[in-house]
Protein backbone atom coordinates (compact mmCIF):
# COMPACT_ATOMS: atom_id res chain seq x y z
CA UNK A 1 0.00 0.00 0.00
CA UNK A 2 1.72 2.94 -0.99
CA UNK A 3 1.08 6.37 0.75
CA UNK A 4 0.33 8.91 -1.78
CA UNK A 5 -1.57 12.16 -1.82
CA UNK A 6 -4.24 12.91 -3.92
CA UNK A 7 -3.66 16.65 -5.21
CA UNK A 8 -5.68 18.97 -5.51
CA UNK A 9 -4.57 21.94 -7.94
CA UNK A 10 -6.18 25.31 -6.70
CA UNK A 11 -6.44 29.21 -7.27
CA UNK A 12 -7.51 30.89 -3.95
CA UNK A 13 -8.93 34.46 -4.56
CA UNK A 14 -6.38 36.79 -5.20
CA UNK A 15 -4.82 39.56 -2.38
CA UNK A 16 -6.85 42.36 -3.43
CA UNK A 17 -10.31 40.12 -3.25
CA UNK A 18 -9.29 38.78 0.06
CA UNK A 19 -8.80 42.36 1.49
CA UNK A 20 -11.98 43.17 -0.40
CA UNK A 21 -14.22 40.57 1.48
CA UNK A 22 -12.59 41.69 4.78
CA UNK A 23 -13.55 45.15 4.38
CA UNK A 24 -16.87 44.29 2.74
CA UNK A 25 -17.90 42.20 6.14
CA UNK A 26 -17.00 45.48 7.88
CA UNK A 27 -19.07 47.25 6.20
CA UNK A 28 -21.58 45.12 5.89
CA UNK A 29 -22.14 44.98 9.77
CA UNK A 30 -20.94 48.42 10.57
CA UNK A 31 -24.59 50.03 8.09
CA UNK A 32 -26.38 47.34 9.81
CA UNK A 33 -26.95 50.00 12.24
CA UNK A 34 -26.63 53.38 9.97
CA UNK A 35 -28.60 55.70 12.20
CA UNK A 36 -26.69 55.14 15.32
CA UNK A 37 -23.30 54.27 13.91
CA UNK A 38 -23.53 57.01 11.12
CA UNK A 39 -25.29 60.24 13.10
CA UNK A 40 -22.46 61.27 15.64
CA UNK A 41 -19.98 62.88 12.99
CA UNK A 42 -22.96 65.14 11.60
CA UNK A 43 -24.02 66.18 15.69
CA UNK A 44 -20.43 67.06 17.29
CA UNK A 45 -19.05 69.25 15.36
CA UNK A 46 -22.47 71.46 16.03
CA UNK A 47 -21.21 71.52 19.11
CA UNK A 48 -17.57 72.13 19.02
CA UNK A 49 -18.61 75.17 16.47
CA UNK A 50 -21.09 76.24 19.22
CA UNK A 51 -19.53 75.46 22.39
CA UNK A 52 -15.88 76.43 21.44
CA UNK A 53 -16.11 78.40 18.72
CA UNK A 54 -18.19 80.76 19.34
CA UNK A 55 -18.64 81.02 23.35
CA UNK A 56 -14.46 80.99 23.33
CA UNK A 57 -13.83 82.57 20.15
CA UNK A 58 -15.92 85.59 21.28
CA UNK A 59 -12.65 86.60 23.12
CA UNK A 60 -9.95 85.03 21.23
CA UNK A 61 -8.89 87.34 18.03
CA UNK A 62 -7.56 86.10 14.33
CA UNK A 63 -5.64 83.09 14.45
CA UNK A 64 -2.80 82.55 12.08
CA UNK A 65 -4.89 85.79 9.93
CA UNK A 66 -8.28 83.73 10.13
CA UNK A 67 -11.27 84.06 12.69
CA UNK A 68 -11.26 81.25 15.25
CA UNK A 69 -14.26 79.28 14.34
CA UNK A 70 -12.67 78.96 10.92
CA UNK A 71 -9.74 77.82 12.48
CA UNK A 72 -11.08 75.77 14.59
CA UNK A 73 -13.55 74.77 12.06
CA UNK A 74 -10.91 73.56 9.96
CA UNK A 75 -9.33 71.76 12.72
CA UNK A 76 -11.99 69.33 13.87
CA UNK A 77 -12.74 67.45 10.66
CA UNK A 78 -9.83 65.50 12.03
CA UNK A 79 -9.84 64.10 15.42
CA UNK A 80 -13.55 62.30 14.31
CA UNK A 81 -11.37 60.30 11.99
CA UNK A 82 -8.56 59.71 14.86
CA UNK A 83 -10.99 58.55 17.06
CA UNK A 84 -13.70 56.36 14.87
CA UNK A 85 -9.94 54.24 13.90
CA UNK A 86 -9.15 54.41 17.23
CA UNK A 87 -11.76 52.68 18.35
CA UNK A 88 -12.55 50.24 15.44
CA UNK A 89 -8.88 49.08 15.82
CA UNK A 90 -8.85 48.90 19.57
CA UNK A 91 -12.12 48.04 21.40
CA UNK A 92 -13.71 46.80 18.33
CA UNK A 93 -10.63 44.58 17.09
CA UNK A 94 -10.22 43.37 20.39
CA UNK A 95 -14.18 41.91 20.63
CA UNK A 96 -13.88 40.15 17.57
CA UNK A 97 -10.99 38.73 18.19
CA UNK A 98 -11.26 37.69 21.91
CA UNK A 99 -15.52 37.73 22.56
CA UNK A 100 -17.10 37.43 19.15
CA UNK A 101 -14.56 34.35 17.58
CA UNK A 102 -15.12 36.91 14.32
CA UNK A 103 -11.10 36.48 13.56
CA UNK A 104 -11.34 32.71 13.80
CA UNK A 105 -14.24 31.98 11.53
CA UNK A 106 -12.51 34.82 8.99
CA UNK A 107 -9.43 32.79 9.42
CA UNK A 108 -10.87 29.42 9.04
CA UNK A 109 -11.75 30.92 5.57
CA UNK A 110 -9.54 31.68 2.60
CA UNK A 111 -8.42 34.56 4.23
CA UNK A 112 -5.08 34.82 6.21
CA UNK A 113 -4.12 37.26 8.64
CA UNK A 114 -2.20 39.83 6.62
CA UNK A 115 -5.15 39.78 4.79
CA UNK A 116 -7.64 39.91 7.52
CA UNK A 117 -5.81 43.08 8.92
CA UNK A 118 -4.99 44.95 6.15
CA UNK A 119 -8.66 44.96 5.56
CA UNK A 120 -9.24 46.18 8.79
CA UNK A 121 -7.21 49.00 8.43
CA UNK A 122 -9.09 49.69 5.74
CA UNK A 123 -12.06 49.85 6.88
CA UNK A 124 -10.90 52.09 9.51
CA UNK A 125 -9.76 54.07 7.28
CA UNK A 126 -13.17 54.15 5.13
CA UNK A 127 -14.70 54.99 8.63
CA UNK A 128 -12.41 57.90 8.99
CA UNK A 129 -13.10 59.38 5.63
CA UNK A 130 -16.42 59.42 6.19
CA UNK A 131 -16.35 61.02 9.63
CA UNK A 132 -14.16 63.52 8.07
CA UNK A 133 -16.51 64.37 4.68
CA UNK A 134 -19.69 64.21 7.80
CA UNK A 135 -17.87 67.33 9.44
CA UNK A 136 -16.57 68.58 6.95
CA UNK A 137 -20.10 69.02 4.98
CA UNK A 138 -21.20 70.66 8.48
CA UNK A 139 -18.54 72.77 8.63
CA UNK A 140 -19.40 74.26 5.32
CA UNK A 141 -23.04 74.60 5.59
CA UNK A 142 -21.98 77.55 8.06
CA UNK A 143 -19.88 78.72 5.63
CA UNK A 144 -16.79 78.44 7.52
CA UNK A 145 -14.29 76.92 5.03
CA UNK A 146 -13.40 79.27 2.47
CA UNK A 147 -11.61 77.23 -0.26
CA UNK A 148 -12.83 74.37 -2.74
CA UNK A 149 -9.64 72.56 -2.21
CA UNK A 150 -11.73 71.72 0.94
CA UNK A 151 -12.89 68.60 -0.87
CA UNK A 152 -10.00 67.08 -0.28
CA UNK A 153 -10.48 67.19 3.80
CA UNK A 154 -12.03 63.16 4.23
CA UNK A 155 -8.08 62.04 1.91
CA UNK A 156 -6.65 63.50 5.02
CA UNK A 157 -9.15 61.82 7.32
CA UNK A 158 -8.33 58.66 4.93
CA UNK A 159 -4.48 59.06 6.15
CA UNK A 160 -5.56 60.04 9.82
CA UNK A 161 -7.81 57.09 9.49
CA UNK A 162 -4.70 54.46 8.24
CA UNK A 163 -2.24 56.17 10.71
CA UNK A 164 -4.47 54.88 13.97
CA UNK A 165 -5.71 51.55 12.74
CA UNK A 166 -2.30 50.78 12.67
CA UNK A 167 -1.06 52.39 15.92
CA UNK A 168 -4.73 51.05 17.72
CA UNK A 169 -3.68 47.42 16.18
CA UNK A 170 -0.12 47.38 17.65
CA UNK A 171 -1.30 48.73 21.01
CA UNK A 172 -4.10 46.29 20.59
CA UNK A 173 -1.50 43.35 19.75
CA UNK A 174 -0.67 43.69 23.70
CA UNK A 175 -3.47 44.08 25.36
CA UNK A 176 -4.93 41.52 27.38
CA UNK A 177 -8.11 42.73 28.95
CA UNK A 178 -10.22 45.26 27.46
CA UNK A 179 -9.89 47.80 30.06
CA UNK A 180 -6.31 48.15 29.23
CA UNK A 181 -7.89 50.42 26.55
CA UNK A 182 -8.61 53.34 28.60
CA UNK A 183 -5.01 54.13 29.24
CA UNK A 184 -4.26 54.04 25.62
CA UNK A 185 -7.78 56.67 25.37
CA UNK A 186 -6.94 59.13 28.29
CA UNK A 187 -3.48 58.49 28.15
CA UNK A 188 -2.53 58.81 24.30
CA UNK A 189 -5.45 60.00 22.16
CA UNK A 190 -6.62 62.90 24.72
CA UNK A 191 -3.58 64.87 25.05
CA UNK A 192 -3.40 64.11 21.17
CA UNK A 193 -6.26 65.97 20.54
CA UNK A 194 -5.27 69.04 22.83
CA UNK A 195 -1.63 69.32 21.29
CA UNK A 196 -1.89 69.02 17.75
CA UNK A 197 -3.01 72.14 16.33
CA UNK A 198 -5.96 71.09 16.45
CA UNK A 199 -8.05 73.74 18.80
CA UNK A 200 -4.85 76.26 19.46
CA UNK A 201 -2.09 76.45 16.78
CA UNK A 202 1.09 75.51 18.50
CA UNK A 203 3.23 78.49 17.74
CA UNK A 204 2.74 80.01 21.10
CA UNK A 205 3.14 76.78 23.22
CA UNK A 206 6.13 76.05 25.17
CA UNK A 207 9.10 74.67 23.05
CA UNK A 208 8.72 71.17 24.82
CA UNK A 209 5.42 71.12 23.40
CA UNK A 210 6.35 72.13 20.30
CA UNK A 211 8.69 69.25 19.54
CA UNK A 212 6.40 66.96 21.50
CA UNK A 213 3.41 67.92 18.74
CA UNK A 214 6.23 67.09 15.82
CA UNK A 215 5.93 63.27 17.26
CA UNK A 216 2.43 63.27 17.60
CA UNK A 217 0.65 61.72 14.28
CA UNK A 218 -2.38 63.87 14.18
CA UNK A 219 -0.38 67.15 13.76
CA UNK A 220 0.75 66.17 10.67
CA UNK A 221 -2.91 65.03 9.45
CA UNK A 222 -4.01 68.60 10.83
CA UNK A 223 -1.20 70.68 8.62
CA UNK A 224 -2.30 68.45 5.71
CA UNK A 225 -5.80 69.19 6.26
CA UNK A 226 -5.55 72.79 7.41
CA UNK A 227 -3.61 73.37 4.04
CA UNK A 228 -6.48 72.15 2.15
CA UNK A 229 -9.12 74.55 3.65
CA UNK A 230 -7.35 77.26 3.43
CA UNK A 231 -5.50 76.97 0.35
CA UNK A 232 -2.21 77.99 1.85
CA UNK A 233 0.49 75.56 1.10
CA UNK A 234 4.03 74.92 1.63
CA UNK A 235 6.98 72.91 1.51
CA UNK A 236 6.43 71.17 4.85
CA UNK A 237 3.82 69.52 3.91
CA UNK A 238 5.79 67.29 2.15
CA UNK A 239 7.53 66.16 5.36
CA UNK A 240 3.83 65.99 6.88
CA UNK A 241 2.99 63.15 3.94
CA UNK A 242 5.99 61.24 4.51
CA UNK A 243 5.98 61.14 8.00
CA UNK A 244 2.52 59.64 7.68
CA UNK A 245 3.09 57.31 5.05
CA UNK A 246 6.31 56.39 7.68
CA UNK A 247 3.99 55.92 10.52
CA UNK A 248 1.04 53.84 8.36
CA UNK A 249 3.85 51.23 6.98
CA UNK A 250 5.91 51.01 10.35
CA UNK A 251 2.89 50.27 12.59
CA UNK A 252 0.66 48.95 10.12
CA UNK A 253 3.96 45.90 9.54
CA UNK A 254 4.16 45.88 13.54
CA UNK A 255 0.47 45.48 14.35
CA UNK A 256 0.91 42.62 11.72
CA UNK A 257 3.80 41.13 12.95
CA UNK A 258 2.73 40.97 16.42
CA UNK A 259 -0.59 40.00 16.01
CA UNK A 260 0.27 37.32 13.72
CA UNK A 261 2.10 35.48 16.22
CA UNK A 262 -0.95 35.66 18.46
CA UNK A 263 -3.51 34.62 15.77
CA UNK A 264 -1.20 31.72 14.96
CA UNK A 265 -0.57 29.39 17.43
CA UNK B 1 -4.77 3.57 -1.54
CA UNK B 2 -5.33 7.37 -2.06
CA UNK B 3 -5.38 9.61 0.76
CA UNK B 4 -6.87 13.22 1.72
CA UNK B 5 -4.60 13.99 4.49
CA UNK B 6 -1.12 12.87 5.49
CA UNK B 7 0.05 13.30 8.85
CA UNK B 8 3.58 12.23 9.88
CA UNK B 9 5.57 12.50 13.52
CA UNK B 10 3.43 15.70 14.54
CA UNK B 11 4.39 17.50 17.59
CA UNK B 12 3.30 20.58 18.80
CA UNK B 13 4.75 22.15 22.08
CA UNK B 14 3.30 24.79 23.68
CA UNK B 15 5.38 26.26 26.74
CA UNK B 16 4.99 23.69 29.17
CA UNK B 17 2.76 21.74 27.62
CA UNK B 18 2.90 19.51 25.15
CA UNK B 19 -0.52 19.25 23.26
CA UNK B 20 0.52 16.95 20.41
CA UNK B 21 3.03 14.29 20.37
CA UNK B 22 4.67 11.98 17.47
CA UNK B 23 1.57 11.78 15.73
CA UNK B 24 0.81 10.30 12.96
CA UNK B 25 -2.29 9.35 10.67
CA UNK B 26 -3.67 9.11 7.03
CA UNK B 27 -7.39 10.05 6.19
CA UNK B 28 -8.45 8.53 2.95
CA UNK B 29 -10.64 10.25 0.68
CA UNK B 30 -14.36 10.33 1.32
CA UNK B 31 -14.18 8.90 4.42
CA UNK B 32 -15.47 10.40 7.63
CA UNK B 33 -12.12 10.21 10.47
CA UNK B 34 -12.67 11.35 14.06
CA UNK B 35 -10.67 12.22 16.63
CA UNK B 36 -11.73 10.85 20.41
CA UNK B 37 -9.96 12.35 23.15
CA UNK B 38 -10.99 13.74 26.31
CA UNK B 39 -10.47 17.84 26.79
CA UNK B 40 -7.15 18.46 26.43
CA UNK B 41 -6.05 15.75 24.76
CA UNK B 42 -5.11 17.86 21.69
CA UNK B 43 -7.70 17.33 19.15
CA UNK B 44 -8.46 21.03 18.54
CA UNK B 45 -4.60 21.77 18.13
CA UNK B 46 -4.45 18.98 15.44
CA UNK B 47 -7.35 20.36 13.78
CA UNK B 48 -5.76 23.87 13.59
CA UNK B 49 -2.63 22.58 12.34
CA UNK B 50 -4.71 21.13 9.53
CA UNK B 51 -5.51 24.69 8.26
CA UNK B 52 -2.43 26.84 9.39
CA UNK B 53 -4.19 27.88 12.13
CA UNK B 54 -1.58 26.66 14.36
CA UNK B 55 2.06 25.83 13.37
CA UNK B 56 3.77 22.15 14.11
CA UNK B 57 6.92 22.38 16.03
CA UNK B 58 9.74 23.10 13.06
CA UNK B 59 12.50 21.57 12.96
CA UNK B 60 11.21 18.31 13.65
CA UNK B 61 10.48 15.51 11.98
CA UNK B 62 6.81 16.14 11.42
CA UNK B 63 5.12 16.02 8.07
CA UNK B 64 1.32 17.11 6.78
CA UNK B 65 -0.01 16.94 3.28
CA UNK B 66 -3.60 18.57 2.81
CA UNK B 67 -4.55 17.53 -0.88
CA UNK B 68 -0.85 17.81 -1.50
CA UNK B 69 -0.22 21.06 0.36
CA UNK B 70 1.94 21.57 3.34
CA UNK B 71 -0.30 24.10 6.02
CA UNK B 72 2.71 26.02 6.87
CA UNK B 73 3.46 26.80 3.33
CA UNK B 74 -0.17 26.74 1.82
CA UNK B 75 -2.86 27.65 4.68
CA UNK B 76 -4.48 29.44 1.44
CA UNK B 77 -5.02 27.00 -0.81
CA UNK B 78 -6.03 24.14 2.12
CA UNK B 79 -8.72 26.56 3.32
CA UNK B 80 -9.78 27.53 -0.59
CA UNK B 81 -10.34 23.78 -0.51
CA UNK B 82 -11.77 23.16 3.46
CA UNK B 83 -14.84 23.86 5.61
CA UNK B 84 -14.62 24.63 8.83
CA UNK B 85 -16.92 24.42 11.69
CA UNK B 86 -15.92 25.84 15.01
CA UNK B 87 -16.41 24.61 18.49
CA UNK B 88 -17.88 28.19 19.36
CA UNK B 89 -20.79 29.80 17.33
CA UNK B 90 -19.16 32.76 15.81
CA UNK B 91 -22.09 34.07 13.22
CA UNK B 92 -22.58 37.95 13.06
CA UNK B 93 -24.66 38.54 15.05
CA UNK B 94 -25.63 42.16 13.22
CA UNK B 95 -26.65 40.37 9.92
CA UNK B 96 -29.05 37.70 8.84
CA UNK B 97 -28.85 34.40 8.30
CA UNK B 98 -28.74 34.62 4.24
CA UNK B 99 -26.54 37.75 4.77
CA UNK B 100 -24.12 35.31 6.69
CA UNK B 101 -23.48 33.00 4.12
CA UNK B 102 -22.83 35.78 1.67
CA UNK B 103 -20.13 37.58 3.63
CA UNK B 104 -18.81 33.64 3.78
CA UNK B 105 -18.98 33.41 0.01
CA UNK B 106 -17.09 36.73 -0.34
CA UNK B 107 -14.07 35.56 1.59
CA UNK B 108 -13.88 32.70 -1.17
CA UNK B 109 -14.48 35.48 -3.99
CA UNK B 110 -17.55 33.68 -4.98
CA UNK B 111 -19.09 36.41 -7.29
CA UNK B 112 -22.52 37.18 -5.82
CA UNK B 113 -24.65 35.50 -9.16
CA UNK B 114 -22.96 32.10 -7.99
CA UNK B 115 -23.49 32.83 -4.28
CA UNK B 116 -26.97 33.27 -4.46
CA UNK B 117 -28.02 29.82 -5.90
CA UNK B 118 -25.50 28.19 -3.50
CA UNK B 119 -26.77 29.71 -0.56
CA UNK B 120 -30.16 28.67 -1.62
CA UNK B 121 -29.57 24.92 -1.84
CA UNK B 122 -27.21 25.08 0.98
CA UNK B 123 -30.47 26.59 3.60
CA UNK B 124 -32.26 24.18 1.75
CA UNK B 125 -29.83 21.10 2.83
CA UNK B 126 -29.57 22.08 6.53
CA UNK B 127 -33.44 22.90 6.40
CA UNK B 128 -33.18 26.73 7.28
CA UNK B 129 -34.91 28.15 4.65
CA UNK B 130 -37.89 29.50 6.43
CA UNK B 131 -35.10 31.51 8.24
CA UNK B 132 -32.95 32.87 5.58
CA UNK B 133 -34.28 36.25 6.48
CA UNK B 134 -34.19 35.60 10.12
CA UNK B 135 -31.94 37.77 12.71
CA UNK B 136 -28.85 35.51 14.09
CA UNK B 137 -30.72 36.19 18.17
CA UNK B 138 -33.93 34.62 16.81
CA UNK B 139 -32.22 31.21 15.95
CA UNK B 140 -32.41 28.55 18.23
CA UNK B 141 -28.76 26.87 19.37
CA UNK B 142 -29.60 23.69 16.85
CA UNK B 143 -30.36 26.38 14.18
CA UNK B 144 -27.50 28.52 15.03
CA UNK B 145 -24.99 25.17 14.22
CA UNK B 146 -26.69 24.33 10.87
CA UNK B 147 -26.10 27.45 9.98
CA UNK B 148 -22.66 27.33 10.76
CA UNK B 149 -22.44 24.11 9.04
CA UNK B 150 -24.16 25.89 5.60
CA UNK B 151 -21.52 28.44 6.01
CA UNK B 152 -18.47 25.91 6.25
CA UNK B 153 -20.30 24.68 2.79
CA UNK B 154 -20.34 27.21 0.97
CA UNK B 155 -17.10 26.66 -1.03
CA UNK B 156 -18.29 23.47 -1.85
CA UNK B 157 -15.04 21.81 0.23
CA UNK B 158 -13.64 18.90 -0.32
CA UNK B 159 -12.83 18.35 3.37
CA UNK B 160 -14.84 19.47 5.70
CA UNK B 161 -13.58 19.34 9.57
CA UNK B 162 -15.68 20.31 12.46
CA UNK B 163 -14.95 20.41 15.83
CA UNK B 164 -17.24 18.63 18.31
CA UNK B 165 -20.11 19.97 16.07
CA UNK B 166 -22.75 18.91 18.09
CA UNK B 167 -22.28 19.62 21.89
CA UNK B 168 -25.05 20.80 23.56
CA UNK B 169 -27.52 19.87 20.59
CA UNK B 170 -31.05 17.74 21.23
CA UNK B 171 -30.80 14.36 19.53
CA UNK B 172 -33.01 15.12 16.75
CA UNK B 173 -30.36 17.92 15.47
CA UNK B 174 -28.11 15.82 15.88
CA UNK B 175 -29.27 13.03 13.72
CA UNK B 176 -30.39 15.59 11.36
CA UNK B 177 -26.68 16.13 11.47
CA UNK B 178 -25.55 12.73 11.61
CA UNK B 179 -27.58 12.12 8.00
CA UNK B 180 -26.52 15.07 6.29
CA UNK B 181 -22.97 14.56 7.21
CA UNK B 182 -23.45 10.84 5.52
CA UNK B 183 -24.98 12.89 2.70
CA UNK B 184 -21.75 14.57 2.21
CA UNK B 185 -19.69 11.70 2.18
CA UNK B 186 -21.40 9.48 -0.13
CA UNK B 187 -21.24 13.10 -2.62
CA UNK B 188 -16.54 12.91 -1.91
CA UNK B 189 -16.32 14.98 0.66
CA UNK B 190 -13.62 13.95 3.38
CA UNK B 191 -14.64 14.96 6.75
CA UNK B 192 -12.83 15.23 9.54
CA UNK B 193 -14.84 15.43 13.42
CA UNK B 194 -13.53 15.53 16.91
CA UNK B 195 -15.89 14.44 19.31
CA UNK B 196 -16.06 13.05 22.74
CA UNK B 197 -19.66 12.04 22.07
CA UNK B 198 -18.97 8.08 21.45
CA UNK B 199 -22.43 7.80 19.89
CA UNK B 200 -21.70 9.78 17.37
CA UNK B 201 -18.38 8.59 16.50
CA UNK B 202 -19.90 4.88 15.96
CA UNK B 203 -22.77 6.05 13.85
CA UNK B 204 -20.44 8.37 11.28
CA UNK B 205 -17.03 7.53 11.86
CA UNK B 206 -15.29 4.85 9.41
CA UNK B 207 -11.96 5.49 11.00
CA UNK B 208 -11.04 7.11 14.43
CA UNK B 209 -8.43 8.00 16.39
CA UNK B 210 -8.41 7.76 20.03
CA UNK B 211 -6.31 10.59 21.39
CA UNK B 212 -4.94 11.01 25.23
CA UNK B 213 -2.63 13.64 26.21
CA UNK B 214 -1.28 14.46 22.88
CA UNK B 215 -0.79 10.87 21.67
CA UNK B 216 -2.34 8.48 20.02
CA UNK B 217 -3.64 5.53 21.65
CA UNK B 218 -5.59 3.45 19.51
CA UNK B 219 -6.73 3.66 15.80
CA UNK B 220 -9.59 1.57 14.12
CA UNK B 221 -12.65 1.45 12.74
CA UNK B 222 -15.26 1.67 15.90
CA UNK B 223 -16.82 -1.86 15.53
CA UNK B 224 -13.05 -3.39 15.01
CA UNK B 225 -11.65 -1.29 17.51
CA UNK B 226 -14.40 -2.49 20.20
CA UNK B 227 -13.93 -6.43 19.01
CA UNK B 228 -9.84 -6.26 19.12
CA UNK B 229 -9.87 -3.89 22.36
CA UNK B 230 -12.42 -5.45 24.93
CA UNK B 231 -14.40 -7.59 26.10
CA UNK B 232 -17.51 -8.34 24.40
CA UNK B 233 -20.16 -7.92 27.57
CA UNK B 234 -19.59 -5.65 30.69
CA UNK B 235 -22.32 -6.30 33.82
CA UNK B 236 -22.46 -2.97 35.60
CA UNK B 237 -23.51 -3.93 39.44
CA UNK B 238 -25.10 -0.34 40.48
CA UNK B 239 -24.37 -1.12 44.17
CA UNK B 240 -20.85 -1.08 44.80
CA UNK B 241 -21.04 -2.37 48.65
CA UNK B 242 -23.17 -5.25 47.21
CA UNK B 243 -20.36 -6.85 45.70
CA UNK B 244 -18.05 -9.55 47.54
CA UNK B 245 -14.88 -11.12 46.15
CA UNK B 246 -15.15 -11.45 42.70
CA UNK B 247 -11.49 -10.44 41.21
CA UNK B 248 -10.42 -14.20 41.83
CA UNK B 249 -12.11 -15.27 38.80
CA UNK B 250 -9.47 -14.83 35.36
CA UNK B 251 -12.11 -14.32 32.94
CA UNK B 252 -13.03 -11.30 34.80
CA UNK B 253 -11.90 -7.71 34.62
CA UNK B 254 -12.68 -5.32 36.88
CA UNK B 255 -13.02 -1.66 36.98
CA UNK B 256 -14.38 0.28 39.88
CA UNK B 257 -15.95 3.61 40.22
CA UNK B 258 -16.99 5.56 42.97
CA UNK B 259 -20.13 3.92 43.06
CA UNK B 260 -20.14 1.17 40.81
CA UNK B 261 -18.24 -2.22 40.05
CA UNK B 262 -18.05 -3.13 36.00
CA UNK B 263 -17.10 -6.84 35.53
CA UNK B 264 -16.28 -7.09 31.43
CA UNK B 265 -15.43 -10.78 30.11
CA UNK B 266 -15.39 -12.43 26.65
CA UNK B 267 -17.89 -15.08 28.05
CA UNK B 268 -21.45 -13.74 28.82
CA UNK B 269 -21.98 -16.85 30.81
CA UNK B 270 -19.44 -16.50 33.42
CA UNK B 271 -21.26 -12.48 33.87
CA UNK B 272 -24.50 -14.48 34.11
CA UNK B 273 -24.01 -16.38 36.94
CA UNK B 274 -22.79 -13.42 38.80
CA UNK B 275 -26.05 -11.58 38.41
CA UNK B 276 -27.61 -14.84 39.55
CA UNK B 277 -26.80 -13.27 43.19
CA UNK B 278 -28.52 -9.50 42.63
CA UNK B 279 -32.09 -8.40 42.21
CA UNK B 280 -33.17 -7.25 38.90
CA UNK B 281 -32.66 -3.69 38.51
CA UNK B 282 -29.42 -3.77 40.78
CA UNK B 283 -27.28 -4.39 37.84
CA UNK B 284 -27.34 -3.72 34.10
CA UNK B 285 -25.76 -6.69 31.52
CA UNK B 286 -24.83 -5.47 28.13
CA UNK B 287 -22.93 -5.40 25.53
CA UNK B 288 -19.22 -3.21 24.97
CA UNK B 289 -19.54 -0.27 23.63
CA UNK B 290 -17.07 2.15 22.26
CA UNK B 291 -17.32 4.72 25.35
CA UNK B 292 -16.17 1.39 27.62
CA UNK B 293 -13.83 0.98 25.51
CA UNK B 294 -12.50 4.69 25.50
CA UNK B 295 -12.26 5.36 29.14
CA UNK B 296 -10.21 2.29 29.37
CA UNK B 297 -7.82 3.84 27.10
CA UNK B 298 -7.82 7.03 28.36
CA UNK B 299 -8.72 6.27 31.96
CA UNK B 300 -11.43 7.23 34.14
CA UNK B 301 -10.31 10.17 36.52
CA UNK B 302 -10.62 13.37 35.18
CA UNK B 303 -8.07 14.73 32.63
CA UNK B 304 -7.93 18.14 33.99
Amino acid sequence: MSDSVVSIATTPPSFIRRVFSVWFRHYRVYTKHLLSNGLPPFVEPLFFLVGIGLGLGHYVGLIEGVEYVQFLAAGITVPPAMFTAAFECSFGTFIRLEFDKVYDGMLSSSINVRDLLIGEMLFAGSKSFFFSAAVLLVVSLFKLIPSPMALFTPVGGFLTGLMFAALSLFITSFVTTINHFNFYFTGLLTPMFFFSGIVFPLTEMPRVLRIAAEFFPLTHAANIVRAFCFNSFSGRLYWDLLYIIIFIVVFGILAIRRLEKRLIT
Amino acid sequence: MEYAILASHVTKKFKDLTAVEDLSFKVRQAECFGFLGPNGAGKTTMMKMLIGRCRRDNPGPGQISVFGYDPVKSELEIKYLAGVVPQEDNLDAELSVRQNLFIYAGFYGIKKTTAAPRIDYLLDFMELTDKAGSKIRELSGGMKRRLIIARALINNPRLLILDEPTTGLDPQVRHLIWDKLRMLKKDGVTILITTHYMEEAYQICDRLIIMHKGEKVLEGAPGDLIEEHIEQYVLEILDRESVGDLDTDSRIRLEQTDSRVLLYSDDISVLEAVTGGYKAGDFYLRQSNLEDLFLKTTGRYLNE
